[in-house]
């Protein structure tokens, strides 16, 4: 049988897997009959795990063993104010594992996210293999552009763990775009509005026969449609509270009740003018009353509740098209995606900013796995491309002295991409650069997002600013960071490949795929499922090769612990902005058991100190630069800002 | 250009990509307008896509990203006015390649000296507005920097400069009054 290669929306709140053949494209639907299937896992009493609508009905039954909205927490470290915000509202309980990863704890075991992900693709590849009637490997997964480079290689883990070769990473509002225009002969500028669950991305478009280009994208990953229950939630969980005295958040059971009405109301709303929330006897009071929920809310109701959230996507917007140097009058088309847009409201907001009515005619919960599942196809089968020329979403960084983060390659750029920029040394005869690499849009060093870091010794010594190194970053077309260090004077380098943090080591990938947990996992499907190729099927072998380098991670581990040495900026950075203590990222608040790596050079501490006050900076200075590292280590150092 | 290029005119060509500026890079005249920058681009993207030549073997791959890869950097230098003009300015001096954070620089530095103007009554009016400015009388910035521009019509930064120096008044006067309705 000919090979066949799926796209996946791997979404927050609900997942869809989408194939083409024979030049058209459809979303597969799973055994009942849906579109879509909630991004839902649930851990049964009897050990059993499932997936899907069904796992979801259980969330009520038993909220701490139901894990959704993972997406939001994929990749992320435990310290971020993402995970911070999810551990105050999610009912399963959100656990610190190594190295400041994110953990589930299910009872006595604790699931990594690409694990719970892996879950979810699983559910989809057998969809699909029940569907197709055989196995199917090969997949393109869809991510929301402003997804960092650890959230997508999470992703990827995930695929892996799933048993799927990952074709490409596709940003989400792209492959929604190649579901609206591929093949249609236009030649258009559009914009791609996608309000997921969790989060919102504004992408716009140049739509050409069959080149896509990217010209800006730009997102906000705390908003979304779960943010709008939230606003429902709150309105009830007030005012229940105000007449009964009853706070509905502290019952877990109660909670979880009233999320689903919230979720349905919102839903409703999206067809209906108005609804009425009910919820009979969800607590009984001290008396042993039974006492239940009723209220009615309408679109104007509704609207007042969440402006505020649709105007933020606004402004997003306003950055995405100034990015591209564009107006709303020079484009030609809207396209929504996900599940929050079908609102009357987004949609009469969208049409009211955009000065045009979006396009209604392709479903918003299916338009990003049809367009990843056209992608799938075009990269197995040369004949029908359509060539993608993305851009990197969020701006590539390194950091320097003060605790700064300096731009290599701005975001919105057009990849594959290469660019150097010149640094120089920071102290006298210093021996060694540790080169920091973010992703963000902080000129602070500790607002963006670490992605890694290696060590840099093969270059001349010299007095301090004498050393030209040229830091090269490229992107490739997979998104795959490059960065690589030179000696100017002496044509030495050094470079790493920055793939890492998805919050797994490659062995515990390993372990992960030897011990087959997610193996566990029930299909939804009937039995015919049963008998289609099982979801351990094969694991390409070079996959193994494509993620996660054996010493990346190793790098990072140990360069903590080194003597750091900071890099300055060649021009950029003029010494009064060096501020205090060089400061390390890998500290970030929350997480003070790291070690806090030995900083501050002698030399570094001088000019610190000429800003700064404080006696250790004045022994640094008084030191003799250039010589050991000064043992002026400030312990208690909190930036300030 | 062609969209297909034989194997062995890829590897030449990715060879010779260091002597190459950005217009050849794109095989476009340095006259061109910016849409045909972009659909050079395109053209360029075609042809050069690492997606459209996975079939080929892993030196030829590395051929085609190396040339994707440039024709991108051309790209994001020559899709914007002001770093095409630094770039026109540095290619004149022999330089062929430019990072973009060079770019934006050296437009910077172009748009310094290009506001102080190039005629005698244009610098004289200019350097009086920016007296205004630093004093905070927008009203009177604008005038003399509208006069400077009747000296130099075809200057694009005293006219970009007038649009900052309105938007500035505009905002001030919101301040005062709060927001027109």
């Amino acid at each position: 049988m000919a090979e066949v290669a799926i796209g996946i929306d791997l979404g927050t709140s609900n997942s869809c897997v989408s194939i083409m053949r024979g030049g058209s494209v459809e979303v597969i639907p799973n055994a009942y009959g849906e579109a879509t299937s909630a991004s839902v896992v649930a851990f049964r009493e009897d050990g059993e795990i499932t997936v899907g609508n069904a796992a979801k009905a259980n969330i009520i039954h038993a909220p701490s063993l139901t894990v959704y909205s993972s997406k939001r927490l994929i990749g992320r470290y435990f310290f971020s104010e993402e995970v911070k915000k999810a551990r105050a509202i999610c009912s399963y309980r959100i656990v610190e594992g190594p190295n400041h990863s994110v953990r589930i704890q299910i009872r006595d075991d604790q699931y990594s996210l690409p694990e719970v992900s892996a879950m979810v693709l699983k559910e989809m590849k057998a969809v699909a293999e029940a569907h197709l009637g055989q196995t199917v490997t090969k997949a393109v997964v869809a991510v929301p552009a402003y997804f960092n480079d650890n959230q997508r290689q999470a992703t990827k883990d995930a695929a892996r763990i799933a048993g799927l070769d990952v074709l490409r990473i596709l940003n989400e509002p792209t492959a929604a775009a190649l579901a609206y225009g591929f093949g249609q002969g236009l030649t258009q500028k559009v914009a791609v509005y996608d309000l997921g669950g969790g989060t919102f991305d504004i992408s716009v478009l140049e739509i050409g026969t069959d080149v896509f280009e990217v010209l800006s994208t730009s997102g906000d990953t705390f908003l979304g449609g779960d943010d709008f229950d939230d606003r429902v939630i709150d309105l009830l969980a007030d005012e229940f509270s105000a007449s009964h005295g009853v706070n509905l958040r502290k019952d877990p059971y109660a909670f979880e009740k009233l999320k689903v009405a919230a979720e349905n109301a919102k839903k409703n709303l999206s067809v209906d003018d108005a609804v009425e929330i009910r919820i009979p006897g969800i607590i009984t009071s001290e008396s042993g009353e039974a006492l239940s929920v009723e209220r009615h809310i309408d679109q104007g109701e509704f609207s007042s509740l969440v402006m505020d959230l649709v105007m933020r996507t606004f402004k997003v917007c306003d950055e995405a098209l100034q990015s591209a140097n564009l107006t709303v009058r020079d484009l030609d088309g809207v396209i929504l995606v996900g599940g929050p847009t079908r609102l009357p409201l987004i949609r009469k907001a969208v049409g009211d900013y955009f000065q045009k009515s979006p396009q209604t005619d392709i479903d918003p919960d299916e338009v990003v796995a049809k367009g990843a599942a056209i992608h799938a196809a075009s990269l197995t089968d040369l004949e029908q491309g359509a060539y993608l020329l993305d851009v990197t979403p969020l701006s590539l960084r390194i950091g320097v002295a003060g605790g700064l983060a300096e731009t290599v390659i701005e975001r919105n750029t057009p990849v594959p991409i290469e660019q150097t920029r010149t640094f120089t040394t920071f102290q006298d005869f210093q021996e060694r650069v540790k080169i920091r690499v973010y992703q963000g849009e902080s000129r602070q060093a500790e607002g963006n997002e670490r992605l890694g870091q290696f060590e840099f010794a093969s270059f001349r010594k010299a007095r301090r600013g004498e050393v030209e190194i040229d830091v090269t970053f490229s992107i490739d077309s997979d998104g795959l960071v490059l960065v690589t260090a030179c000696d100017r004077a002496t044509g030495q380098q050094a470079s790493t490949e920055i793939t890492l943090s998805s919050g797994l080591s490659e062995s515990e990938i390993e372990d992960i795929l030897e011990r087959g947990d997610t193996d566990r996992v029930q299909t939804a499907s009937p039995e015919d499922v049963g008998s289609a190729p099982s979801a351990d099927a094969t694991l390409e072998p070079e996959a193994d090769e494509d993620l996660l380098p054996d010493d990346s991670e190793e790098d990072l581990e140990e360069l903590d612990d080194g003597d750091a040495i900071e890099l300055m900026a060649g021009v950029e950075t003029p010494p009064a902005e060096l501020r205090g203590n060089t400061l390390d990222m890998d500290e970030p608040e929350g997480a003070p058991d790291d070690p806090v790596p030995l900083e501050t050079p002698a030399a570094s501490a001088s000019a610190a100190g000429a800003a700064q006050d404080g006696a250790a900076a004045r022994d640094a200075y008084l030191g003799d630069a250039g010589s050991e590292l000064a043992a002026y280590v400030d312990n208690d150092e909190p930036e300030s800002k | 250009m062609s969209d297909v290029l034989a194997p062995t005119e890829i590897l030449a060509l990715a060879k010779i990509l260091d002597e190459l500026d950005y217009y050849q890079v794109l095989h476009i005249g340095t006259g061109v307008s910016a849409t045909d920058v972009r659909q050079a681009f395109h053209a360029s993207s075609r042809a050069f896509h690492p997606d459209a030549n996975r079939h080929l073997d892993a030196d030829h791959r590395e051929a085609i990203a190396r040339i994707a890869t440039r024709v991108t950097e051309a790209y994001t230098v020559l899709r914007d006015p002001k770093r095409r003009r630094a770039y026109d300015e540095a290619l004149r001096d022999g330089q062929n390649r430019m990072q973009i954070a060079e770019a934006e620089a050296r437009a910077e530095q172009q748009a310094t000296v290009e506001l102080e103007g190039a005629t005698p009554n244009g610098r004289r009016y200019s350097a009086l507005a920016r007296q205004d400015e630093s004093r905070g009388d927008l009203t009177a910035a604008i005038r003399n920097l509208q006069t400077a521009a009747t000296f130099e019509p075809g200057n694009v930064h005293f006219k970009n400069k007038l649009q900052q120096l309105r938007a500035a008044q505009e905002a001030q006067r919101r301040g005062k009054k709060g927001f027109p309705i």
